[in-house]
């Protein structure tokens, strides 16, 4: 079991090492570059750009670039933000508490919203009107609903702040609490949804299997052949998917961050792509890479713990 | 019995609740109460007082260092104040020299070899924040610091027109141009650098420095939570007098949506947005304890035609022709609310340049079609496509009334909508055919930039690409007139040019929008990129 994992982590290398090559391309792809936003000044001249992209070392052809970002990277060096000349690390780690906050929150969330959703209409068919709520939830479009979450609770009814993570000058749980509130709503809205939906088709599959009829003939009751007897098979299918999709609300976080004033990683990412800030957006994406091949590598591990066929 | 029948197939949802629905839900309402009740006792945020005013602002800044960024903060305009600023009539004031020089009062001198002196003379009794008065020293230290290739400011531009400055006392810089340098009353308007502070240190690195910058402002940088928010708070022995600033504290929270950021004015948890997008208007306008504040802008959007790209666009029929066929009239009283007058040319009324008399093409579609025939361009053979930037409402519907007026005069204009930094780019290469944008112009009319046969990029904004002799040397000779009377007499023959010669099509002037507090007393917007904090000091919530 330690050698597979081990064998994994040595095959996601090389992995990560094309992709780190991939995304180096993509975004020098993107046009413009760090130094477009000072264009539009007007005081700015051509020998003030020949000046700046010497000194961010834009003026070097792009391998070399490369093999010198990633002879920092691997030494732990990321480089200095084009934008503000801060070290990458520094902007990153005080940008990460905060999405691991929404993170954890809408997948707490989503996590309560999912159970109920996906178990409910097998349990009994009087709640197989839930079913509509899923199907309403993977329908939203998620910036819209983000705004609306402000219009009813912050504007309208009061409630909620609008959006942010504290209230300068306060910051107690209370208040983070209120805060992280409806940005995980929206975070959590459509994998909940989602998540939801892929239950309730597995316990649907799990409930059709033949251990499950050998229990309703012994005359186990209904409610109890679905809680105990199904759910934790069914529930197997839906973890991977739920892992995957996990890493992959780093991607939604982009959105739900920039509509909701959020101080993480997604605005940094959105801040650091206006201003093609390199150095920042490649060690955002090699850190959302990593994450993703991480918890792949979770998920296979976790299998095996869950479902004992696998382990043999 | 039949009747008992029909009631049981009445339809899920409309039966009464079951116990256990009736649990689960009064379960939910009492989860959602939680937080709810723990809110309802704080308000969605303070009252705008002068305790505390909090403004909701479009972007977090890279650095504070006004040299170093290509954007003029308002943030840092609370906490560095320049020689000279620009109040709300555009009008070059002094700030923290005692005035600003020119040859009638003495403080400009043209020396005989071509170059001129400028004194600037500093206001008494001016202290940074730390108590260490300011000098002149600050003044040459600044040039220097500038001029020295270890630092990388934005840019270097007029101060490397600098041979020299003297400090003959610690109030009295002379500045020694090599050249006539016309704009020089605004040389310092960003300020000085701190010479005690920053003197043998690499400054691009200084991040104290940069993060929290020392000024002689009215406010200095209380806090700076990354991502979040920056909180000025007013210093205690500010030079205009103790009883300056009124407010105590300014929190400008980052919010970069925009539909968030008026959320968060309706909501009350901001008080202030500057420069919001027309299309808010409306919405603002209803915000009870807001209201607008309107500034005729000294920007203007209008349509660059690239004559290097399009050589139908070097003919002068076919661009007063698609001028004609504009009405934006229309435009304006429609899709702009009437918030923005038509203009006419690249100087705005809101300039002391501005002139009135120039040449103006009234909606005519007839005469553009004309005009279109006249140039071998008869229906439907001019095909060009307009690229705009993406994400504002109201220029993408502009794009389309023009898309529209064009093609009724037998002209097919196709739109490419891009990202800020893509447009940029876009245009610095001249890659474009057509581009629907506004420029910020400088609140000196520096036309040079724009309009010289030798200012096309990178060398300059020329983009229009237009090639015109006595243009270039008007706009040029205006450069080097320092004597106002002269300059306004050239600045006014090179609009006419300009209007005769219709390089691009002016549309509508640009009026800028804050919202502020309905009790804000003082608050006097401004043109310029100087913000709306340049009188930040007069300030004061009634």
């Amino acid at each position: 079991m330690g050698d597979a994992v081990a064998r994994r982590v040595v095959a996601a290398l090389p992995l990560l090492l094309i992709i780190s090559v991939g995304v180096f391309g993509l975004i020098h792809l993107i046009p413009g570059g760090p130094l477009a936003v000072y264009l539009s000044s007007p005081g700015v001249r051509p020998e003030d750009l020949e000046r700046l992209s010497r000194a961010l070392g834009l003026d070097q052809p792009l391998w070399r670039q490369y093999l010198q970002w990633l002879a920092g990277f691997v030494r732990g060096d990321w480089g200095y933000s084009f934008s503000d000349g801060r070290p990458v690390f520094d902007r990153v780690a005080e940008r990460l508490p905060a999405t691991l906050e929404l993170m954890g929150a809408s997948l707490i969330l989503a996590l309560v919203v999912t159970l109920p959703l996906g178990v409910l209409p097998a349990v009994s068919r009087r709640w197989s009107s839930l079913s509509v709520i899923s199907f309403a939830g993977i329908s939203l479009p998620v910036f819209w609903f983000g705004l609306v979450l402000q219009l009813v609770f912050a504007v309208g009814l009061g409630w909620l702040p609008s959006s942010g993570r504290t209230t300068p000058g306060d910051g107690g749980v209370i208040d983070r609490f209120t805060h992280v509130l409806l940005p995980a709503t929206m975070l959590a809205a459509v994998h909940a949804a989602a998540w939801s939906r892929y239950l309730r088709a597995s316990i649907g599959a799990t409930l059709a299997q033949p251990f499950v009829q050998a229990a309703r003939a012994r005359g186990v009751p209904n409610r109890r052949v679905v809680l105990i007897h199904a759910l934790r098979p069914a529930l197997l299918p839906v973890l991977t998917i739920v892992l995957l999709d996990t890493a992959l609300m780093v991607a939604g976080t982009v959105v739900t961050e920039s509509v909701f004033a959020w101080p993480g990683l997604g605005s940094l990412f959105t801040e650091a792509l206006a201003r093609r800030d390199y150095t920042v957006l490649m060690a955002m994406l090699m850190l959302a890479s990593t994450a993703v091949v991480l918890f792949n590598l979770v998920a296979d591990v976790l299998y095996p713990a869950l479902d004992p066929r696998v382990r043999q | 019995m039949q009747q008992v029948q029909q009631v049981r197939r009445v339809p899920q949802a409309l039966r009464p609740l079951s116990p256990q629905t009736l649990r689960l839900v009064l379960l939910l309402v009492l989860i959602a109460l939680v937080p709810a009740s723990s809110c309802a006792r704080r308000p969605a945020g303070p009252a705008p007082s002068n305790e505390l005013l909090i403004i909701g602002y479009d972007r977090e800044p890279d650095t504070l260092n006004r040299f170093s960024t290509h954007i003029l903060e308002d943030i840092q305009t609370n906490v560095i104040e320049g020689l000279t600023t620009t109040d709300e009539h555009m009008n070059i004031i002094p700030l923290l020299a005692s005035e600003v020089p020119t040859l009638e009062n003495g403080g400009v001198w043209m020396r005989p070899d071509g170059g001129m002196d400028v004194t600037w003379k500093l206001r008494p009794g001016v202290t940074w924040h730390d108590g260490t008065p300011l000098t002149s020293a600050d003044v040459k230290f600044t040039v220097d610091a500038i001029n020295d290739p270890a630092y990388n400011p934005e840019s270097t531009d007029g101060f490397d027109r600098i041979a020299s400055v003297d400090t003959p006392d610690a109030l009295t810089a002379v500045v020694h141009y090599k050249e006539v340098y016309a704009p020089y009353a605004l040389q310092f308007f960003r300020g000085t650098l701190p010479k005690h502070v920053l003197e043998g240190r690499d400054i691009d690195t200084a991040t104290d420095y940069n993060r929290s910058p020392l000024g002689t402002g009215p406010y200095r940088v209380a806090e700076w939570k990354s991502g979040e928010f920056i909180r000025l708070e007013r210093v205690p022995s500010y030079w205009r007098g103790p009883q300056y600033p009124r407010i105590r504290q300014l929190l400008f929270r980052f919010i970069s949506n925009t539909n968030t950021r008026i959320n968060q004015l309706k909501s009350g948890e901001v008080h202030l947005v500057a420069m919001f997008p027309w299309d808010k208007h409306r919405e603002v306008e209803g915000v009870a304890g807001v209201r607008v504040h309107r500034t005729p802008g000294n920007a203007y959007e209008h349509v660059t035609l690239n004559q290097k790209a399009v050589p139908a666009f070097r003919d002068v029929r076919v661009r007063r022709a698609l001028m004609h066929a504009i009405d934006r009239e229309l435009i304006v009283k429609t899709i702009l609310d009437g918030l923005a007058p038509v203009t006419h040319g690249p100087i705005q009324p809101v300039s002391w340049a501005f002139t009135d008399d120039t040449a103006k093409y009234a909606f005519d579609p007839a005469r553009a079609k004309t005009l279109l025939s006249e140039a071998g361009w008869a229906d439907g053979k001019l095909t060009f496509t307009l690229i705009a930037q993406a994400g504002f409402a109201v220029r993408e519907t502009v794009a389309q009334v023009l898309q529209r007026q064009f093609r009724d005069v037998g002209v097919d204009m196709k739109i490419e909508l891009h990202d800020g930094t893509t447009i940029s780019s876009v245009w610095f290469e001249g890659k474009f055919q057509a581009m629907l944008h506004w420029w910020q112009m400088p609140a000196d009319p520096e036309l040079t930039l724009f309009f010289a046969t030798d200012r096309t990029p990178p060398r300059g904004r020329n983009i229009n690409y237009i090639t015109d002799q006595p243009l270039t040397d008007l706009v040029y000779a205006a450069d080097r007139t320092v004597d106002r009377a002269e300059r306004t007499r050239l600045l006014g023959l090179a609009q006419q040019r300009i209007a005769d010669l219709l390089p691009e099509l002016p549309l509508y002037g640009i009026t800028k929008l804050d919202a502020i507090p309905v009790g804000l007393q003082g608050f006097k917007g401004n043109p310029t990129n100087v913000g709306v904090f340049w009188n930040v000091h007069e300030w004061e919530m009634r």
